[in-house]
C-alpha cells in the first residue's frame, strides 16, 4: 500500500518539474498531456488507498526520512492516510485531473502553457503534501507551498498590473494569516514538545485551558487566511484574474478548504476549547450571510461564484464550529464538485465571450452553449440546495445540526442565506443564459467549448448529482476517524426540510421572475443598499484608507529617514572609510624602485627593532 | 693525513635526486636540440617540456609511495630531505607548471616563445623550485631560490616589452636584496648553532636552551624579510603589482603560485619549530604580518583600476590568508595550506587564462593599461560565455559556495578556529567580505554595464586557441567540481602532512 501514497503524493511533482523543463519553451502540447496523466495516475492511487480503508484496513502511516534532528526537536517526512486524508485526497486528485484536462483546452492559445501546467501540478503536490502529512510542521509546508503556487498562478498573466496587484494581496493576506498560524505552531510545541498528530492530540487533554484557546485560536487565524474568512476575506475575490481553471481547482474546490481541513483535523484540540469552536461558527454564519449578500449584485460572473465560494466556507465553518466535523467535511465535498463545475462553466462562457465577465452584456447564451449551460444550471440546483442533487443533502445537513444544536439563530442566518444562494445563482444563469441576447449588439460571436472540455466537466457534474446520495456510507467511513456527532431532530426533520427546500425554491423562483426580461432598470442601482452591496460593504476601500495608506506612509517615513539617513549613511560611511585608506595608502606602491628597497629596509628595521625592545617576551615559559 | 672519503651508492641514496634531475635533463636536451636544429616550431619544444614534466610528476608521486612505506627520507649527503611537505610542494610545484607552460599555446605570436631557451628555462627554473623544497640545508635552499629566481627574471624580461624589461629588472633587484636578507639570516642562524641544517639548528638551539635568543631572532628576521619578498608579505611585496603587470598574464598566473607554494614550504620548515618550542615573539610578528598583509592588500585591491593589478593585489592578500597557517601551525592549518594553495592554482590558471587570452598587442584607445575594468564592460552581451566563465572565477576567488575557493576558505578559517585564533579568523572572514568588493565588481561591469568599445570584440579574443580555451574549460570544471574530490585530496594531503611532523 505504502507504494501507492508514494505515488499519489509523489506523481503532480513528477509531473510539474517535467513541465517545468520546458516552462520557458513555446507551446508543447505534451507537457498538458504528461502532467494530467500523472495525475490520472494520482487519482488512481488515491482510489486505491480510499477502497484499502474502505474495506476496514488499517490506516497508512510511513516516515519516508528524518527532515529535522536537533536535540529534542525532531520532525520527519510523515505521511499519514487515514480517513480524513483519504477523502482530501480523493477530491483533490479528482477535480485537479479533471481541470488539468479542462486546461487543455482552455490554455490552449496562451503562450505560457507549459508554465501553467508545471504551476498547476506543483499545486496539487503542495496540497498533497498539505492533506498527507502527519505532523503540523509538514501541513504547514504545504500550507505556505499552496499559498506560493496560488501567487503564481494569479499572477500567472503577470504582464496585467491587476493580476500582479492581485496575486500580492492574496499573498500579503494568506502571510499575515500564516503568522498566526505559525505562533499556534509554536505554542504546540512549546507545550507538548512534538508536532507529530497523534502524540499533540493525545497530550492535549492535559495541557492548561488558556493555552488550549490560544492554540485553537491561532490555528483558527491560520484557517481564516488560507479559507478567506472575514476580516481577511477581500483576496479571493481580486484572486478571480487568474485563469479560470485555477480559479476553479484552487480558489474553489482544493485550497480554500484547507482552513476547513485545518480544523476538521485538530478537532481533538476544538473539542477541548468549545468558545472558540462556537466562535468559529459564528464567523461562519456570518461570513455565509455576509458573502451571499455581496453575490446579489454582482457584476462579475466570476467574483459572483468566489463570494458564492467564501459564502458556502461559512457554511462549513459552522458545522466544524459546532462539532459536526464530518458534516463539515461532507459539505467541503460535495462543493467541491458542483462548484469547480460552476467555475469551468464559467471558463466557458468567457473563452466564448472573449472574456468579457459583465453578465449584463450576455443574455440568450443557451441558443449557443447549450451543454454549458446544462452543466452550469446542474451546478446551480446542487448550490441552491434542490433534491436529490448534493448540495441539498450537506446544506440541509448543516442547516439540521444547527437547528438540532438549538443555536437557532445560527441557523435563521443560515436559512436566509439559503435563500440569497438560490437567487444569486439563479441571476447568474438568467442573465448569462436566458432572456434577450443583448451580446449581439456589443459584435460578440459566442462558440460552444470543445468537446473534451465538455467531458472533463461531465464526471463533476453527475458527481454533483449523485454525491449526496452516499451520505449515510460517508457518514459511516469518515467517523472512524471523527466523532460521530449526535443531535435529534428527528420530530422536525421533515419540517426543516421542507421549510429550507421552499425558501430555496422561493430564491430561485425571485430570480427567475425578476430577471426574466434581462437586467433590471439601472433606477435600481441609486439604491443605497446596492450601493453598499456593490462596494462590497467599502471594506476594501477601509482597509486601502486605515491600513494601507498609513502604512505605505510609515514605510515611506521609515525609509527616506531611518533608512537613508542612517543605516545607508553608517555603511557607506563604513565602505566609503575602507575605500578612502585604500586610496590614501596605496600611494606607498609609486613604482619607483628606490622606495621599493627602502620599505623592504623600513620594514626589516622595524622588526630588528622589535627584536631588541621586546626581548622579555620571547620565549613563553 | 686526509681520510679518504667512501661513499657508496646506497648512502647517496639518489633516488631523492631523480624528480629534479629529470627536469633539468629536460632543460639541457632543450638547449642541445636547439644547437643541433635550429628554428623548430614552439610547439616541439613545448611538447618536450610538458613530457619532461610529466615523467617528473610521476617521479614525484613514486617517492610519495616511498615515503609512505619508510617516511622522510634522507639522501646526497644527507643534504636531500624528502618527507610529506616536499613530496606536496613539488606536486604543486610540476603540476601548476604543467597547467601553466601550455599557455605558449597562443594563436598570436610572442616574442619569449620564439626562443628555445624560454622553454629551457623554464625547466631550470622548476628544477630549482623543486630542490628548494625538498632540502633542509639552508645553502641548498638558496641555491634552489637562486636557480629558479634568476631563470624567472629572464624569463620575464623575454617578454620584450618596455614595461616587462622594467618589472624584470625591478624584480631582480628586489631578488638580490632577497637574497643577501637569506644568505645573511642563514649565517647568524649558523652562527649561533653551528649547522645549516634546520632540524640540527632546531635541536642545537633546544639543547642551549635558547641562551643566544637575540642572534637567533635577529637571523629569523632577515629570513622573514626574504621569504617574505618570495611571498610578497607586506611591506616586502612592492615589487609584486609592477611585476604581474609588466609579464604576460600567463607567467604572472604561474608566478602568484608556484614560486610562492616553495616560499611557504622553506617558511613552514623555518618558523614552526620556533613558534612549536613557544617563541611567543615570532608568533605576534606573524600575526601583526598576516594581519597586515591582507587587510592592507585588499584596501589596495579596491582602488585599482586594471584586473590584472587587482589580481596581483588579491593575490598578495591571498598569501597573506595562507601565511596565517604557518602562524596557527597545526596539521590541520599545514594542511590546509596545501589544499588552499592546490585549490587556488586552480582558479587563478583560471583567471590568468582568461587575461592572457584577452590580450592584444596594443593597447586599446583610451587604454592606459593591458586589462582596465572598463575593457570587461557589458561583456555578457558580446561574449556571453566568455563573461559567465569570468565570472565564475571571480565568484569562486570571492569564496562563494560550491566553487573551489570557498572550501579553501572554509578548511582555513576552521583550522583557525580549531586552534583558538578566533579572533584571526574573524579577520579573515572579514577580509574574505571586503575581497568580495573587488571581485564582483567585475561581475558588475561584466554584466551590468553597457560595452563600452563598440564593435571591438574581435580584440577580446585576439590571443585565444584551441589549447587556450580547453585549458579554461579545464579550470572552470575544475573549480565548479573540485568540491566532489575534495575528501581524497584532503585524505592525501593530511596524512602526508601529519607523517612529516608539521
Amino acid at each position: 500500500m505504502e507504494i501507492y501514497l508514494y505515488i499519489a503524493l509523489f506523481a503532480p511533482l513528477v509531473g510539474s518539474l517535467i513541465a517545468g523543463i520546458f516552462g520557458a519553451s513555446k507551446k508543447l502540447l505534451f507537457t498538458g498531456i504528461v502532467t494530467s496523466s500523472l495525475l490520472a495516475l494520482s487519482f488512481f492511487s488515491s482510489i486505491v488507498l480510499l477502497v484499502h480503508l474502505l474495506g476496514g484496513g488499517d490506516e497508512i502511516h510511513v516516515e519516508m526520512m528524518t527532515w529535522i534532528a536537533a536535540g529534542e526537536l525532531y520532525i520527519p517526512f510523515g505521511f499519514l492516510v487515514d480517513e480524513i486524508s483519504a477523502t482530501m485526497m480523493m477530491v483533490v486528485t479528482l477535480v485537479s485531473t479533471l481541470v488539468h484536462i479542462y486546461s487543455i483546452g482552455y490554455m490552449k492559445h496562451d503562450a505560457g502553457f507549459n508554465r501553467f501546467f508545471s504551476y498547476l501540478s506543483a499545486f496539487v503536490f503542495s496540497m498533497m503534501v498539505l492533506v498527507m502529512s502527519d505532523n503540523f510542521a509538514g501541513l504547514f509546508i504545504g500550507w505556505e507551498g499552496v499559498g506560493l503556487c496560488s501567487w503564481l498562478l494569479i499572477g500567472f498573466w503577470y504582464k496585467k498590473d491587476i493580476a500582479t496587484w492581485s496575486a500580492n494581496e492574496a499573498f500579503i493576506m494568506n502571510r499575515i494569516a500564516d503568522l498566526g498560524m505559525l505562533i499556534g505552531i509554536f505554542l504546540i510545541y512549546w507545550n507538548t514538545g512534538s508536532l507529530q498528530y497523534d502524540t499533540v492530540f493525545a497530550a492535549a487533554p492535559s495541557l492548561d485551558e488558556t493555552i488550549l484557546v490560544l492554540i485553537a485560536l491561532f490555528l483558527f487565524i491560520g484557517a481564516m487566511g488560507k479559507s478567506a474568512q472575514f476580516p481577511l476575506h477581500t483576496w479571493l475575490a481580486d484572486a478571480m484574474e487568474g485563469p479560470t481553471p485555477v480559479s476553479a481547482l484552487i480558489h474553489a474546490a482544493t485550497m480554500v478548504t484547507a482552513g476547513v481541513y485545518l480544523v476538521v483535523r485538530a478537532h481533538p484540540i476544538y473539542e477541548l476549547t468549545p468558545d472558540v469552536s462556537y466562535f468559529i461558527a459564528c464567523v461562519g454564519a456570518f461570513v455565509a450571510i455576509f458573502a451571499a449578500s455581496m453575490a446579489l449584485v454582482n457584476r462579475d460572473i466570476k467574483r459572483i461564484i468566489a463570494y458564492s465560494t467564501l459564502s458556502q466556507l461559512g457554511y462549513m465553518f459552522v458545522a466544524a464550529g459546532l462539532g459536526a466535523y464530518w458534516v463539515a467535511l461532507f459539505h467541503l465535498m460535495a462543493h467541491a464538485f458542483f462548484k469547480a463545475l460552476l467555475f469551468l462553466g464559467a471558463g466557458n462562457v468567457m473563452h466564448a465571450m472573449r472574456d468579457e465577465l459583465d453578465p449584463y452584456k450576455m443574455g440568450g447564451l443557451f441558443k449557443v452553449m447549450k451543454y454549458t449551460a446544462i452543466l452550469m444550471i446542474i451546478a446551480s440546483v446542487a448550490l441552491a440546495g434542490i433534491f436529490p442533487l448534493a448540495g441539498f443533502f450537506s446544506k440541509d445537513k448543516i442547516l439540521e445540526v444547527a437547528f438540532g444544536s438549538e443555536n437557532y439563530i445560527l441557523w435563521g442566518v443560515l436559512w436566509v442565506s439559503a435563500g440569497l444562494t438560490a437567487f444569486y445563482s439563479f441571476r447568474l444563469i438568467m442573465l448569462t443564459f436566458f432572456s434577450d441576447s443583448r451580446y449581439k449588439k456589443l459584435g460578440f460571436d459566442p462558440h460552444e467549448a470543445y468537446p473534451y472540455m465538455l467531458w472533463a466537466m461531465a464526471p463533476l457534474a453527475l458527481l454533483a448529482i449523485i454525491a449526496g446520495w452516499f451520505e449515510h456510507q460517508f457518514v459511516e467511513f469518515v467517523t472512524q476517524a471523527l466523532p460521530m456527532f449526535t443531535f435529534n431532530v428527528a420530530d422536525v426533520v421533515w419540517m426543516l426540510i421542507v421549510v429550507t427546500t421552499l425558501i430555496a425554491l422561493g430564491g430561485i423562483a425571485l430570480a427567475i421572475w425578476t430577471y426574466r426580461d434581462g437586467p433590471l432598470d439601472p433606477k435600481w442601482e441609486r439604491n443605497p443598499i446596492h450601493k453598499l452591496l456593490i462596494n462590497e460593504y467599502y471594506i476594501p476601500a477601509a482597509y486601502e484608507r486605515c491600513i494601507s495608506r498609513p502604512y505605505r506612509e510609515l514605510s515611506a517615513f521609515f525609509w527616506k529617514e531611518v533608512d537613508l539617513k542612517v543605516v545607508d549613511y553608517t555603511v557607506d560611511l563604513i565602505a566609503s572609510m575602507v575605500y578612502g585608506s585604500g586610496k590614501k595608502t596605496h600611494t606607498m606602491q609609486n613604482g619607483n624602485l628606490s622606495s621599493m628597497l627602502g620599505w623592504v629596509a623600513a620594514g626589516a628595521v622595524l622588526l630588528l627593532l622589535a627584536v631588541i625592545f621586546s626581548s622579555g617576551i620571547q620565549v613563553a615559559g | 693525513m686526509l681520510e679518504p672519503i667512501v661513499v657508496t651508492l646506497e648512502e647517496l641514496n639518489l633516488i631523492t635526486l631523480v624528480p629534479m634531475c629529470i627536469a633539468i635533463f629536460g632543460a639541457l636536451l632543450i638547449i642541445c636540440i636547439d644547437l643541433v636544429k635550429e628554428r623548430l616550431d614552439k610547439s616541439f619544444y613545448l611538447m618536450i617540456t610538458l613530457l619532461f614534466l610529466a615523467v617528473d610528476f610521476v617521479a614525484v608521486l613514486a617517492s610519495a609511495g616511498l615515503f609512505e612505506q619508510v617516511g622522510s627520507v634522507r639522501g646526497f649527503f644527507d643534504v636531500m630531505f624528502i618527507d610529506g611537505l616536499a613530496i606536496l610542494g613539488q606536486l604543486i610545484i610540476v603540476g601548476a607548471s604543467m597547467l601553466f607552460i601550455p599557455l605558449a599555446l597562443t594563436s598570436k605570436r610572442f616574442h619569449e616563445y620564439n626562443y628555445p631557451e624560454y622553454f629551457g628555462m623554464f625547466l631550470f627554473m622548476v628544477g630549482g623550485f623543486q630542490f628548494m623544497v625538498a632540502t633542509d640545508n639552508l645553502i641548498l635552499i638558496f641555491v634552489g631560490l637562486e636557480t629558479a629566481s634568476l631563470a624567472l627574471y629572464t624569463l620575464i624580461a623575454l617578454h620584450n616589452r618596455d614595461k616587462s624589461f622594467e618589472a624584470a629588472i625591478k624584480y631582480f633587484t628586489m631578488g638580490a636584496l632577497g637574497a643577501a636578507l637569506f644568505s645573511f639570516g642563514a649565517m647568524l642562524l649558523y652562527a649561533v648553532s653551528g649547522s645549516i641544517e634546520i632540524a640540527h639548528i632546531a635541536a642545537v638551539v633546544k639543547a642551549d636552551e635558547y641562551a643566544n635568543i637575540e642572534i637567533l631572532l635577529v637571523g629569523v628576521v632577515m629570513l622573514l624579510a626574504a621569504l617574505g619578498l618570495k611571498v610578497s608579505l607586506v611591506p616586502f611585496h612592492t615589487w609584486l603589482p609592477d611585476v604581474y603587470e609588466g609579464s604576460s598574464a600567463a607567467l604572472a598566473g604561474y608566478m602568484s603560485i608556484v614560486p610562492k607554494i616553495a616560499a611557504f614550504v622553506v617558511a613552514m620548515r623555518l618558523f614552526e619549530f620556533l613558534i612549536h618550542s613557544g617563541v611567543v615573539w615570532l608568533e605576534v610578528i606573524l600575526y601583526a604580518v598576516v594581519v597586515l598583509t591582507m587587510t592592507a592588500a585588499n584596501l589596495w585591491a579596491l582602488v585599482q583600476s586594471d584586473v590584472k593589478r587587482m589580481l596581483a593585489y588579491s593575490s598578495i592578500s591571498h598569501a597573506g590568508f595562507v601565511m596565517a597557517a604557518i602562524l596557527i601551525a597545526t596539521t590541520q592549518a599545514n594542511s590546509a595550506l596545501f589544499i588552499y594553495w592546490i585549490l587556488f592554482s586552480f582558479t587563478n590558471l583560471g583567471a590568468f587564462t582568461m587575461l592572457w587570452v584577452s590580450r592584444q598587442k596594443d593597447l586599446l584607445p583610451g587604454q592606459s593599461s593591458d586589462h582596465p575594468y572598463d575593457k570587461f564592460s557589458g561583456m555578457i552581451r558580446t561574449m556571453p560565455v566568455a563573461a559567465v566563465v569570468m565570472g565564475l572565477f571571480m565568484l569562486s576567488l570571492a569564496g562563494m559556495p560550491p566553487f573551489a575557493m570557498f572550501w579553501g576558505k572554509l578548511y582555513m578559517i576552521s583550522a583557525a578556529v580549531n586552534a583558538e585564533y578566533v579572533i584571526l579568523a574573524l579577520i579573515m572572514a572579514i577580509n574574505s567580505a571586503i575581497a568580495a568588493y573587488y571581485y564582483l565588481k567585475l561581475i558588475v561591469y561584466m554584466f551590468m554595464k553597457e560595452p563600452h568599445y563598440e564593435g571591438m570584440q574581435q580584440y577580446y579574443m585576439t590571443n585565444s586557441s584551441g589549447a587556450l580555451k580547453t585549458i579554461i574549460g579545464f579550470a572552470a570544471f575544475a573549480t565548479v567540481f573540485i568540491f566532489l574530490a575534495l575528501n581524497p585530496i584532503m585524505e592525501f594531503v593530511t596524512a602526508l602532512v601529519q607523517k612529516s611532523g608539521f
